[in-house]
């Protein structure tokens, strides 16, 4: 009886709060009344009591059919066959048609509904924890799931669910209250007369109360009433005259019955979750893809929550912009505030009252206006029962304001939000929730909204640039629409347009730090240069390495300094290089051939130049680069290398244009392909590759796109050549990876603003890889005249067949860059 | 509602491979809730396997089976019925219905399941009833090379099982179910 007796001040209030005398007539009967604000039961201004029970019984008698179809024991033969199939319907089989197969799909679903619920309000344990009602809540999640199959069963729904079982439950046990009570309406009739000869007290009483109830429901034709229905309490009224055994339907009508609650919490449940009659439909919030008809292609629930924030920055832009610029995002909190409908933030009794103005609220939804062409873009705002449902949770965050607004830290703000306080004044918040209703559902939150991707990016942009979670930064920021994408084109993606920003912003200062030790690059490239000789090998191979290893130690710098996100990038990228460094030394460290291990490097060299073209080739499959290998290398062992890259060459065109892992990964390859000897070397390279596998295609982009930057500014001697060289080729790849990068971008971003954004930078970058390759062309030109007079290294001469090879490459990619700008 | 898969005389790796392919896509973990094994798996493979579909595993010693530590007899109690295993070997002549109904009365068992003649038999006396799921690899056995594969499911349900026996006929699996009711009373 506790519950009930928990109930009566709180109904009484409930009673006293109401404006609205015909639907409060069922004020103590939360049960009824429920229904009928659900739409399973017709209000009772509009019908009778008859009408009532007629419903009820009805929609009882669905509930049975369902059962009894849905609930399979497969021991009952199945309908008409006598000797089933065997075949099929043994208990082993796998066919999924036979009865046995579904028996344990429904084992199955059982039991995950049982995870859930055994951990349902331990609080009211006395209640809820006890078999019957679990059995009532478990079989009727298991027919809802099973009739809603696109749904399934999602955690969440059972704390929905509960809160309707216990309200039924309240309205049968203050039956049996009134029943106790008011016994006498309750007796049955039939000894009427019986009663009235024999017992002299009950026949006094008979007299004295007149029941006039018995003749409206025509049962019996009695002659004395001893008391007027009217002289009871209008609820006592309705309670007699809705659980009257012999009424309309006789007993599947009686609309408050402790036999048949569990068919009317289905039919309560059902109707929350489909949103009959227009109501806000909870089981959308379940649904992880877009709800068809949604402006933006979000979620239903993601959408709400951006509905949530949106009323929010109208109402306190401040609050809004402190929980933004920390980057708590709506939806880690609404989304358990939504799907719950708040049933986790507030104890039974409150959640309770809360419920009975959700469910109160109008639930049409509202007519647009004719001037109103972008609408609304969230549907939760599209009726007064959905604005009433946002408009309470944003007064719930009003109410945490003074709690959000004093720290910076965004876990402790969504622990505040997620830990709602227990003793609150639950008539304000209701109150607050109202005026915030009637704001919400004014013509100024369709005007003002930007739209719902907008809204997303923009925090999305903030948080990129605020740097204060790094962590988070990368995951929840991006659109939900790309969540399918795999987790590391995400990040690609994400890198991809910050890397667009920095372009854009610092273009300028990318040619001065880069300077800085590109200088030191020319100084030890020329000390190099200028021992042709064995002697190059002895200390020019130190120096390469160790240039090469300050090089990459400066790129990795350089990219440290981009945002903190990328840093973990940065790491593996230098890792990278040092260990492409670490390769070539150990090559030199054997002890072959010094011509050899210089030779080697050069293809090391050539062949990063022969991958850097194979991955242009991604987005350009064309052949004449693969003609150009072929020229590029006279001399034998050389030759080994370019056929390795056309190799290569032919693989690549499968491969995924993202998936730019592949020419890093062969740069070891390479390397040690044509020092064969070198086993040990080769067996470090090829755990190289394999790791290289791993990273991302962002990483190497970056990479070429670095180094590009590098090799643009040294220029005139040997080496510096290849240097140039590869940065043609990086340069002409990283425009090809740009463009593809664009195009990919411009399914993505949701707002013109990033697609304008992401034009410009790579208009830019076309600019300037135009220049570089202009810049190659000279510098080539120049070094062959330089080296024609120079020594007769042989190495000497395959540079110089190489220069004039790649200012044919170089022209090559400057057409191609023309013909991607005319496209555009 | 509770399943029971009684199997035996695998005589693995000595007489035969393994389970046949179509025997093997049916036993899927998570349905069974208790494996019943007359004996002569022969291997501690064998064991684990059947361990794999359920862990509720009970298991008699054959003449063959490499692990001594099986009991020679064994009785278990599912719902209202009580069951016993043994190989069958012991029981002599072998197969014969008396000598395995004697052992049913010294078991006190109402089910009794006992194997080693690889051939798949289902008796009902007044006592209770034997079953005899035959060889589920299809072994030879000490007096014949044709066997089929067999083994039996039996769904225990309050008083009624239902015994539903899963054999390998000409290589498609041929499913064939037998009613057995408890008298309630008789039997303590």
């Amino acid at each position: 009886m506790s519950p009930a007796a928990i109930e009566r001040p709180m109904l009484e209030s409930a009673c006293s709060k109401s404006s609205d005398e015909s639907r409060r007539s069922f004020a103590n009967l939360r049960g009824v009344q429920w229904r009928t604000d659900l739409g399973i039961l017709p209000p009772l201004s509009s019908s009778t009591i008859d009408d009532l029970r007629k419903v009820t019984a009805d929609s009882r008698r669905r509930y049975a059919c369902l059962r009894r179809h849905l609930l399979v024991d497969p021991h009952l033969p199945k309908d008409g066959s006598n000797s089933p199939n065997l075949a099929i319907d043994n208990p082993l089989s796998q066919n999924p048609d036979s009865t046995w197969g579904r028996f344990f799909r429904n084992a199955e679903l059982e039991k995950t509904v049982d995870q859930d619920l055994s951990r349902l309000y331990p609080e009211h344990g006395n209640y809820f924890q006890s078999t019957g009602c679990q059995g009532m809540l478990r079989r009727i999640l298991l027919l809802w799931c099973l009739r809603h199959p696109e749904y399934g069963y999602r955690q969440g729904m059972h704390e929905l669910l509960a809160p309707l079982l216990y309200v039924l439950h309240v309205d049968v046990e203050r039956l049996s209250e009134v029943r106790k009570e008011y016994e006498d309406h309750f007796t049955d009739k039939f000894d009427g007369l019986s009663f009235q000869e024999n017992d002299l007290r009950y026949n006094f009483d008979f007299k004295k109360y007149l029941d006039s109830m018995e003749d409206e429901i025509g049962s019996h034709g009695n002659a004395t009433k001893v008391r007027s229905l009217d002289e009871l309490d209008p609820e006592i009224q309705t309670i007699v005259l809705l659980s009257d055994a012999y009424g309309a339907e006789g007993e599947l009508g009686i609309v408050l019955s402790e036999k048949f609650m569990e068919h009317d919490a289905y039919c309560m449940f059902d109707a929350l979750m489909n949103g009959a009659h227009g109501a806000v439909a909870m089981a959308d919030f379940f649904s992880p893809s877009p709800v068809g008809g949604s402006h933006s292609g979000l979620p239903p629930v993601i959408e709400a929550s951006a509905a949530l924030y949106h009323l929010l920055s109208v109402v306190d832009s401040s609050l809004h912009s402190h929980l933004v610029e920390l980057g708590v995002e709506p939806q880690y909190f609404a989304l358990r505030w939504l799907r719950v409908l708040f049933g986790r933030e507030f104890s039974l009794e409150n959640l309770l009252l809360i419920w009975d103005e959700i469910f109160a609220a109008d639930k049409n939804k509202l007519e647009k206006g004719a001037g109103d062409d972008t609408g609304s873009t969230f549907g939760i705002f599209s009726s007064p029962q959905g604005a009433l449902i946002s408009a309470f949770a944003v007064s719930m965050i009003l109410y945490l304001r003074s709690s959000l607004l004093s720290t910076e830290n965004a876990t402790i703000c969504l622990q505040r939000l997620l830990k709602f306080p227990e003793n609150i004044d639950l008539r304000k918040l209701i109150g607050k929730a109202k005026s915030l209703q009637a704001l919400a559902l004014g013509p100024s939150i369709s005007s003002s909204s930007p739209r719902c991707g907008g809204a997303y990016n923009h925090s999305k942009s903030m948080v990129v640039r605020s740097h204060t979670l790094p962590s988070d930064s990368i995951s929840p920021k991006t659109p939900l629409n790309m969540v399918p994408d795999s987790y590391w084109e995400e990040k690609w993606r994400v890198l991809h347009k910050a890397a667009e920003q920095r372009n854009g912003s610092s273009g300028k200062q990318n040619p001065t730090p880069k300077k800085g030790w590109t200088e030191k690059v020319r100084l030890s490239l020329s000390r190099t240069a200028s021992d042709p000789s064995p002697a190059k090998a002895g200390c020019g191979n130190d120096h390469k390495p160790s240039v090469r290893r300050r090089l990459l130690e400066d790129l990795s710098q350089e990219l440290g300094l981009d945002e903190d996100t990328e840093k973990a990038g940065c790491d593996e990228v230098s890792g990278q290089k040092d260990h492409i460094c670490k390769v070539v030394e150990v090559e030199n460290q054997d002890g072959v051939n010094n011509d050899f291990t210089c030779v080697a490097e050069e293809r090391c060299l050539s062949g990063i130049a022969g991958s850097e073209e194979n991955s242009s080739l991604f987005s350009d499959p064309s052949s004449p680069l693969s003609g150009a290998n072929n020229h590029e290398n006279d001399s034998e062992k050389s030759s080994v290398a370019s056929n390795s890259s056309i190799d290569e060459t032919d693989d690549h065109p499968e491969a995924n244009h993202e998936d730019t892992t592949l020419p890093v990964s062969h740069l070891p390859n390479n390397a040690t392909l044509n020092s064969g000897d070198n086993n040990e070397a080769t067996g470090k390279s090829l755990a190289v590759p394999k790791e290289r596998k791993l990273l991302s295609g962002k990483f190497q982009w970056f990479w070429k796109f670095g180094r590009s930057n590098d090799g643009e500014e040294t220029s005139e001697k040997g080496n510096g050549a290849l240097d140039v060289t590869k940065s043609a080729n990086d340069a002409g790849s990283q425009s090809s990876t740009v463009c593809s990068s664009v195009d990919g971008s411009c399914y993505s971003s949701t707002t013109g603003d990033l697609v304008d954004q992401n034009m410009m930078g790579s208009l830019r970058n076309l600019g300037h890889s135009m220049l570089e390759h202009i810049q190659v062309i000279e510098s080539v030109f120049q070094q062959d005249r330089v080296q024609v007079g120079s020594s007769d290294n042989f190495s000497k001469n395959v540079l110089v067949g190489k220069g004039q090879v790649t200012a044919m490459t170089a022209l090559k990619e400057l057409r191609k860059i023309s013909n991607l700008l005319s496209e555009m | 509602m509770v399943l029971v898969l009684a199997i035996g005389d695998l005589h693995i790796p000595h007489r035969a491979a393994d389970l046949p392919p179509k025997f093997k896509s049916m036993l899927v973990p998570g349905k069974i809730q208790h494996i019943i094994c007359t004996g002569n798996l022969c291997i501690k493979e064998v064991h684990d396997y059947l361990k794999s579909l359920c862990p509720d595993l009970h298991i008699t010693r054959g003449e063959y089976d490499e692990d001594s530590r099986y009991p020679e007899t064994k009785t278990l109690t599912i719902g209202q019925f009580k069951l016993g295993i043994c190989h069958g070997h012991q029981v002599i002549p072998w197969g014969d219905l008396d000598s395995l109904a004697m052992l049913q009365r010294q078991l006190d068992v109402d089910i009794l399941i006992a194997g080693h003649t690889h051939q798949f038999k289902a008796y009902k006396h007044e006592g209770g009833v034997v079953i005899n799921p035959g060889s589920a690899t299809g072994a030879y056995s000490s007096f014949t090379y044709d066997v089929n594969p067999s083994f039996v499911l039996m769904d225990i349900d309050g008083l009624r099982v239902v015994v539903y026996v899963y054999e390998l006929i000409d290589g498609e699996v041929k499913v064939d179910k037998i009613d057995f009711k408890k008298t309630a009373t008789t039997r303590s």
